[in-house]
């Protein structure tokens, strides 16, 4: 509506978000910080689109091919004995008598001499090296950064989503509504994080929502707090009063004046928990309560590597871990920034 | 000064034989003990230990292998009497138990009365005993007896019970339903070693940490799932090596002769035992000398270990030694017979099923996951055991896509739709559906097995679930396909067979496997001791596997394990693994590398 | 309000809080944990064992009976014993804390120490180069993941090096600390650094911006004294806090270095028993921690009222 105080706001100052990104602009590091975060974005966005690392999954080298500048391929060797072989093997046995598939041998053999057989060319060397399975760690990591990435961008939002909400609910009517939550946050924080995250592990079969949801489900109750904090002090301010005198409901008031006020505060928040949550898709990959089986993490690279190590294999550590320290330094220092550049502290 | 010293320190110590140090041992556990209560112990590593502080009835020969039953606590290995249907066992006298206060200070003799309870003992439903299965429905009397103490809610072990018949103070005299020929082997086992009632008794709920045997050792300090330490038993009778069944041309046996042939048994003082559940810190400790024998290399170290199956120069350098077997034992995948859409014994789902096995890619399991230590598993039967057959060779398990994608064909099991996976023959969708506990090793097998079944066309999905939920899962039936594994019990091809047999199904028979043929073979070579022709039973139970295809045959894995040179006397059993009893240890040699 | 009238009103505030943690230990455990059962049973069992064994255990009983045996179980602190060991819970717990305790007070210590003393060297040079950097390496730092500080440093300084042992836990106090300790304590204390640098730096910074500092330095201190006489002073108020928070952190530890360091402590304890579904451990860890988390917040607070004599006791 046309609110004078707001149009006056509109014609005199720039907002507190353009105030931010100006000051943002200024500073070098954040501005590095921002261009890695993107470039990281732009390939995992490329890698969803199906573009680049399509095929991580596929066998194209030599089992722990090392890493090299320059790329060899070779067809694929001769075939090697498969165990521990016996000394005096016999024949292969017989079972036509009993088998219930002997009427159908003939077509059988008939049709496998028409079955296509696929034949595949092994690299013995990499850029990136590959695993034990002769998987590029290059496309494996690319495509690692998809899902370690969206996990933590979605747990984030949905960690965020929680604890404003609750956190909006507590600060803002207080009383009974304060006291319930309050009580759910002390209940929850009093249990060791451990035996949370393997309790709702527990509940959900293993797969993609299910990390989501335990970390999201866990991950709340920093910015509940924050935030909660937030509108206890924005409550009783003068133009949340005014809006109140001007007929605003409570909804109206929560979350189209007050929210828009601590959106700096969210914003920090939810970066620092994108960190957190990629960091800790890691730690629930290596506990074996990671991604499902048939895809890719920086954290089930990681979870790897333990045996790897100890054999001299070092690229699949480097790659994934130093991807994974890359960008989580750059939306580190980026989070730093934006916090230093949007407080209002220092805004005049 | 010192000399005197050493000697006034000799004097005054608890083990002053000689004024030598003590021989102590320091071995590691793969996974971590529940305790020592011989009747109510589950898992391996629990029983390898206990297997030191009692003594079975009937023991192996430590180098015998084939292995072969010689006698423990028995004066001789029982003849089997009236057709494989009575046995009667005579404990030698003069065995005494350790002591214990709940002996009240005196020195308790074994006797033949020990044995009758520990039998009876694994019957008790109070116990809930996992080996139960070893003497139920098989001896004259026992079933009826426990069925009326369910009844009347007492367990009375002084009623006497018809099968079990005490002859005199040494004599046990047993009587069984139906004729057994294997049944000799479970008194090998330390869930029927006897006990002590008086101790039992006395320790209630807490007799897992009060184990009180006849055996070479004794529990003197346990800290649970971190540190057991067994020391020497005062009360033990002593033994020394057998060498008439020997194989001179091997090295470990000719080790074993050189190092304590001869010798009064045992030689070491304690056993310090680490359980370590994660494999890096395991296997380095080993590397660093913290620990003298390295049970069972993962096969992520073998590379490092033995890269092209030959021992790594450095370790030969610093005197480890590498012992080699294929233990009897088998990893397989089972097929739910009765679940819809896997199960049946029709030529559709066989198909299917034997589509299913020749699609999977056990050649790379072997070599990528497992690195080539383990031997193809040709029939369910592994090396080691009574039946197995060298020569045995299963071409229909072995991995071939064409053959596969061809018999899926000609079966009807079509992609019509164009998304890449087949259908069933009647048009709806095909998913099957992988069980497996959590676990990055489970998480490597699934991979393969997605790949796989990618590869010709299926649609497989995987659910990975903790142990508890995962067993009541495969207990009930409510999978598709699951993971197993089954270790040997006894060294005979039955233990392996018995799982596939039908009335087992909802206890052992997992898969649900209920052929007629089959069920008659199996109940056939049960009557029959050792010969070519209850040879020729198990290899018919053998073909058959592969032609109805309840399972996917997986491996029988080889282990190494690792010994510093200042170890003597190593040579591990595949049934008894580990025996610390016929171990030494140099301790002057250990010294000199540890610089301690 | 006296503080006794406080202390009472916290200790009913804080049954709710119990009762909570009670139930939804109770409700998750019963839901979603495993039939403990089918682990106990053994290689071959059947539907009759399973049933038996349920009913041994006490599952087999109505939801309410079982939660009510778990309020008498709390209220005598008595859990009974382990599912899977049979060990009595409470022995379990007692002994498990030690070892977890010894590796994490040395970090709490060493950790708080380093990270004030830089927070504070680098608060006199704030805002150059000397500070952008530190901050830098500590992002660095907290990039990288806990697992690979752990799996790098066993195999770096336990092996390649051979500087400690690789793993191990023995049952004196000394050898612990001087022996085994030192590389987990070394690793963790490295890992936590560098985020409690950037809390206490934070800290001493806002303390610094506040007003008085400027009349402090207006009157002549000199730096030192500023900081060490009123900065320092002021800023151990929010330090404190942030340590009493971490408190009850402390008895769980940190399962993952307990794990690969075969540290027989409370954190490793808590991952097997939930594997295991082993119900009494369960359930006996959770309402200890539980009480010790809150009890260490009613003394935080106490401790606060105590030391900053601007706050009444609410």
């Amino acid at each position: 509506m046309n609110n004078p105080i707001t149009l006056n706001k509109l014609r005199h100052s720039a907002g507190p978000w353009k105030l931010g990104w100006r000051r943002l602009r200024q500073d070098r590091v954040a501005m590095c910080s921002l261009v890695v975060t993107m470039a990281f974005t732009i390939i995992m966005l490329c890698s969803y689109a199906g573009l680049i690392a399509r095929n991580w999954n596929a066998e194209v080298a030599n089992s722990y091919s090392p890493p090299t500048l320059h790329v060899v391929t070779n067809a694929t060797s001769a075939k090697a004995p498969v165990g521990i072989q016996r000394d005096d093997p016999g024949p292969p046995v017989d079972i036509s008598d009993i088998d219930p598939l002997t009427p159908y041998y003939q077509e059988w053999q008939e049709r496998t001499k028409n079955i296509a057989v696929v034949q595949a060319e092994h690299a013995t060397h990499l850029l990136f090296g590959a695993d034990k399975w002769g998987h590029d760690v290059l496309a494996k990591t690319i495509k690692g950064s998809e899902v370690s990435i969206s996990v933590g961008i979605v747990a984030a939002l949905l960690a965020v989503l929680i604890g404003t909400a609750l956190g909006a609910l507590a600060g803002y009517f207080g009383g009974w509504i304060d006291t319930l939550l309050e009580w759910l946050y002390n209940v929850l924080t009093s249990l060791p994080y451990i035996l949370l995250i393997l309790a709702v592990a527990a509940v959900f079969s293993r797969g993609f929502t299910t990390i989501i949801m335990i970390l999201g489900l866990t991950g709340w109750t920093g910015i509940y707090r924050l935030i909660r904090a937030e509108y206890l002090k924005h409550t009783d301010r003068a133009y949340v009063r005014a809006a109140q005198a001007l007929g605003a409901s409570h909804a109206s008031r929560m979350f189209r004046h007050i929210l828009p006020n601590v959106s700096h505060v969210i914003l920090v928040q939810f970066s620092q928990n994108v960190v957190g949550f990629i960091k800790a898709e890691v730690i629930l990959s290596f506990l074996g309560l990671g991604v499902p089986v048939d895809m890719v993490s920086w954290g089930t690279i990681l979870a790897e590597t333990q045996e790897e190590l100890v054999l001299g294999k070092w690229w699949q550590l480097v790659a994934a871990g130093g991807s994974m320290a890359i960008l989580v330094t750059a939306i580190s220092m980026l989070t730093d920034a934006m916090r230093d550049a949007l407080d209002p502290k220092l805004q005049e | 000064m010192l000399l005197s010293a050493t000697c006034w320190l000799a004097a005054d110590s608890a083990f002053a034989q000689d004024a030598q140090p003590l021989k102590v041992l320091r071995t590691t556990l793969r996974t971590a003990e529940t305790g020592f209560d011989p009747q109510r112990i589950n898992d391996l590593y629990s029983t390898d230990i206990a297997w030191q502080i009692f003594e079975p009835v009937l023991d192996y020969d430590y180098l015998a292998r084939p292995v072969k039953l010689v006698p423990g606590v028995a004066q001789a290995v029982p003849l089997a009497e009236q057709d494989g249907r009575v046995y009667t066992f005579h404990i030698t006298p003069g065995i005494y138990f350790a002591d214990d206060p709940a002996f009240k200070g005196k020195k308790r003799e074994l006797v033949a009365r020990d044995l009758e309870y520990a039998l009876k003992r694994l019957l008790d439903p109070s116990l809930n005993a996992p080996y139960s299965w070893l003497v139920e429905n098989r001896i004259v009397g026992l079933d009826a007896f426990v069925a009326a103490a369910k009844r009347t809610g007492k367990y009375d072990y002084d009623v006497p019970v018809a099968g079990l018949q005490l002859l005199d103070r040494y004599t046990l005299k047993i009587s069984l339903t139906k004729p057994d020929y294997n049944f000799l082997y479970i008194f090998a086992m330390p869930q029927t070693a006897p006990v002590a009632r008086e101790v039992i008794e006395a320790y209630a709920d807490d007799t897992m940490a009060h184990p009180v045997g006849t055996g070479p050792f004794r529990l003197t300090e346990w800290v649970r799932k971190s540190k057991i330490v067994l020391e020497r038993n005062p009360n033990y009778r002593g033994a020394k090596l057998d060498t008439r069944y020997a194989d001179l041309h091997n090295e470990w046996d000719r080790e074993v002769i050189a190092s304590i042939g001869g010798k009064r048994l045992p030689i070491l003082d304690r056993i310090e035992i680490y359980p370590i559940e994660e494999e890096q810190p395991r296997f380095l400790s080993f590397m660093n000398n913290q620990t003298d024998i390295h049970d069972e290399t993962s096969p992520v170290y073998m590379n490092q270990v033995a890269p092209n199956n030959v021992l790594a120069p450095s370790l030969v350098k610093r005197g480890i030694r590498a012992f080699r077997e294929v233990e009897p034992e088998l990893t397989y995948d089972e097929f739910n017979m009765e679940d819809p859409i896997v199960g049946g014994y029709d030529t559709q789902h066989v198909a299917l099923r034997r589509a299913m096995v020749l699609g999977h890619r056990r050649d790379q399991e072997v070599q990528i996951i497992r690195n080539n230590r383990a031997m193809v598993a040709e029939s369910p039967i592994p090396p080691g055991v009574v039946g197995y057959d060298p020569t045995y060779t299963a071409r229909d398990q072995d991995y071939d896509a064409q053959r596969a994608k061809a018999l899926l064909d000609m079966f009807g099991y079509v992609d019509r739709d164009g998304d890449g996976y087949r259908e069933q023959p009647d048009g709806s969708p095909l998913t099957i559906n992988y069980l497996l506990p959590t676990g990055m090793q489970y998480t490597k097998l699934a991979a393969l097995w997605v790949k796989s079944m990618n590869a010709i066309g299926i649609r497989l999905t995987v659910s990975q679930e903790q142990f508890a939920d995962l067993l009541r899962d495969q207990q009930v039936g409510k999978f598709m396909l699951t993971g197993a594994a089954w270790i040997a019990d006894y060294p005979d091809a039955q233990n392996f067979l018995q799982l596939l047999y039908g009335p087992y199904t909802g206890s052992s028979n997992r898969a649900r496997f209920k052929l007629p043929a089959y069920d008659l073979a199996y109940q056939q070579s049960l009557t029959m001791p050792d010969s070519p022709e209850r040879n020729a039973l198990y290899r018919e139970m053998s073909r058959l596997v592969l032609a109805y295809a309840p399972w996917r045959l997986g491996v029988h894995r080889s282990y190494t394990h690792l010994v510093h040179h200042w170890v003597h006397g190593y040579d591990r059993h595949p049934i008894a693994h580990t025996r610390f009893l016929y171990l030494d240890v140099d301790i002057d040699a250990r010294q000199a590398v540890q610089g301690r | 309000m006296s503080l006794s009238q406080f202390l009472l009103r916290r200790i009913l505030q804080a049954l709710p809080t119990l009762l909570g943690v009670m139930l939804l230990v109770f409700v998750l455990f019963n839901w979603v944990g495993g039939d403990p059962a089918y682990i106990l049973a053994g290689k071959i069992s059947d539907p009759a064992r399973i049933a038996s064994i349920r009913q041994q255990l006490g599952v087999d009983q109505p939801y309410w009976v079982q939660f009510w045996i778990f309020i008498k179980q709390v209220c005598t602190f008595n859990f009974g014993r382990s599912w899977s060991t049979s060990e009595l819970v409470s022995d379990i717990l007692l002994s498990r804390v030690g070892p977890t305790l010894t590796v994490m007070i040395p970090v709490l210590i060493l950790e708080t120490l380093l990270a004030v003393l830089f927070a504070v060297l680098v608060a006199y040079v704030r805002g150059s180069l000397t500070d952008r950097m530190v901050m830098m390496s500590c992002t660095v730092a907290m990039s990288i993941s806990f697992l690979v500080y752990i799996i790098v440093g066993q195999w770096l300084f336990g092996f390649k090096l051979g500087w400690f042992p690789v793993q191990g836990w023995s049952d004196s106090v000394i050898t612990n600390l001087v022996h085994y300790a030192p590389l987990p304590i070394f690793l963790t204390v490295l890992v936590e650094l560098a985020p409690s640098l950037r809390l206490y730096r934070s800290f001493v910074l806002d303390e610094m911006n506040h007003d008085y500092v400027r009349t402090a330095r207006a009157k002549g201190l000199s730096e030192h004294a500023v900081m060490l006489k009123h900065v320092l002073r002021n800023a151990a108020i929010p330090i404190l806090t942030n340590l009493g928070i971490a408190l009850p952190g402390l008895f769980v530890g940190s399962f993952l270095i307990e794990v690969f360091f075969s540290i027989p402590g409370l954190g490793r304890e808590v991952v097997e028993s939930v594997n295991r579904s082993d119900f009494p451990v369960i359930k006996a860890t959770t309402v200890y921690l539980a009480i010790l988390t809150m009890l260490i917040n009613l003394l935080v607070d106490v401790m606060y009222r105590w030391v900053d004599p601007r706050v009444t006791f609410k």
